[in-house]
């Protein structure tokens, strides 16, 4: 009787817990709003040059990747994998504008520094 | 029914299993070592805020990977924790050569007007140094001038000289000098060496071209004919010869430069034998050695 009872506890929670879990993968809402914003960074952080440092041009192309997989997904109706695919494009959105501008600010400093190189040599004939 | 339950209670086993025993997924621990990458490096002057934003990022990974192990959402995670940990180097890294490039700049406009001023300084000293050259040629080219002017005027004062010379001697030019011939009937009475007055004025005038042509030195020569005694002869072409000189001297000619002699009739330079050659040979004969 006992064994039984636990039994059918043991039954009634592993339902449960499956229910939830199906509940919570077909039933995510589609990630509409970080999708957005994900091809929206990505979007900026081609136009602020990382197509131009081989670094952050990865990271585009990671970040683009992804959003078309997420996509995919979403048609699928597999909402919960795209959000998180989407939180990955984001991040790799966000490091390859943060890479572009390294690069920009690197290549500056470089030029800057070469310039007055040249000012100081000629200045010394 | 006991064996689905079974088999179920042991798949729940199995991944419990799996969760106690698992090793952190690769995307924590690449974060991981990202953030101590980050947190090491310049990020934590520079890039406070966003390296704060990727610990916190990285927490929320290792709490996942606590709670569910390597399931998801923990490498997800564990991946946006490490590009965070990225990002907050990159900010870092972009801070640094923005400062670096700014202070390059400055020391380039500092170089720059330093170097304005060099060059300034330079041209200064150039421009300088050409006047100077300027100045030096305008010199050298007044005291050719004064030279230039100074000779021309030492030709034509001498041509002048040499002009004046010749209305009153004759004048012609030998290897020792230049010899100007005074005709002794011009100077002289017939055996006297008092000079005529009018010898006065033609020697005024010799004197006055010697000064003014210029001369290193002078002899004054006497001669005579052949007539009379030869010793009487040399005697009165000497004591002539004095006299012209002394009048010479007395004109400004300097005595040290001028010297007399008389030679009688042994250098006569026309016959002896007619009353025009022996006019001819009664003569003075100054003979100058010019200026170098």
């Amino acid at each position: 009787m006992v064994r039984k009872l636990a039994s059918r506890m043991l039954w009634v929670g592993l339902a449960a817990a499956f229910a939830a879990s199906a509940a919570a993968c077909g039933g995510a809402a589609v990630p509409q709003e970080t999708l957005t914003a994900a091809q929206a960074s990505a979007k900026g952080a081609e136009v602020g040059g990382a197509n131009e440092d081989p670094k952050a041009q990865l990271h585009l192309k990671l970040a683009n990747e992804q959003i078309e997989k997420a996509k995919k997904l979403i048609e699928d109706g597999k909402n919960e994998e795209a959000a998180r695919l989407v939180d990955r494009a984001q991040a790799d959105a966000d490091l390859a504008l943060a890479l572009a501008e390294q690069g920009k600010a690197l290549k500056d400093a470089k030029d800057a520094d070469e310039q007055l190189g040249k000012l100081k040599k000629k200045l010394n004939q | 029914m006991l064996r689905v339950t079974t088999s179920l209670s042991c798949l729940f086993l199995l991944s419990i299993a799996a969760c106690g025993a698992t090793l952190p997924p690769p995307e924590l621990v690449d974060a991981r070592k990202a953030y101590e990458h980050a947190s090491k490096g310049m990020s934590a002057q520079l890039a406070p805020a966003q390296l704060d934003t990727a610990k916190q990022a990285l927490d929320k990974a290792e709490k996942s990977f606590e709670d569910e192990g390597v399931d998801p959402p923990t490498p997800d995670l564990a991946y946006i924790a490490q590009r965070k940990a990225q990002i907050a180097e990159a900010a870092a890294s972009k801070l640094a050569a923005e400062r670096d490039a700014e202070k390059a700049n400055k020391m380039f406009k500092e170089a720059q007007l330093e170097g304005f001023d060099k060059v300034k300084g330079e041209l200064n000293k150039e421009r300088q140094a050409g006047e100077k050259t300027k100045a030096e040629l305008e010199n050298e080219k007044k005291a050719l001038g004064v030279e230039k002017v100074a000779r021309a005027e030492a030709e034509r004062k001498a041509a002048a000289a040499m002009a004046s010379l010749a209305e009153v001697a004759k004048v012609k030019e030998e290897a020792r000098g230049m010899v100007i011939t005074l005709s002794g009937a011009v100077l002289f009475a017939t055996g006297k060496y008092d000079l005529l007055p009018i010898a006065r004025d033609k020697l005024d005038e010799v004197a006055k071209a010697l000064i003014d042509q210029g001369y290193k030195s002078m002899l004054v020569e006497g001669h005579t004919d052949s007539k009379g005694k030869a010793s009487d002869n040399d005697t009165l072409s000497l004591k002539r010869a004095e006299a012209v000189r002394t009048y010479l001297v007395s004109r400004g000619i300097p005595s040290d430069k001028i010297r007399a002699s008389g030679l009688g009739s042994s250098r006569s330079v026309a016959d002896n034998g007619s009353p025009d050659g022996r006019a001819n040979n009664r003569r003075v004969e100054i003979v100058v050695e010019p200026l170098k």
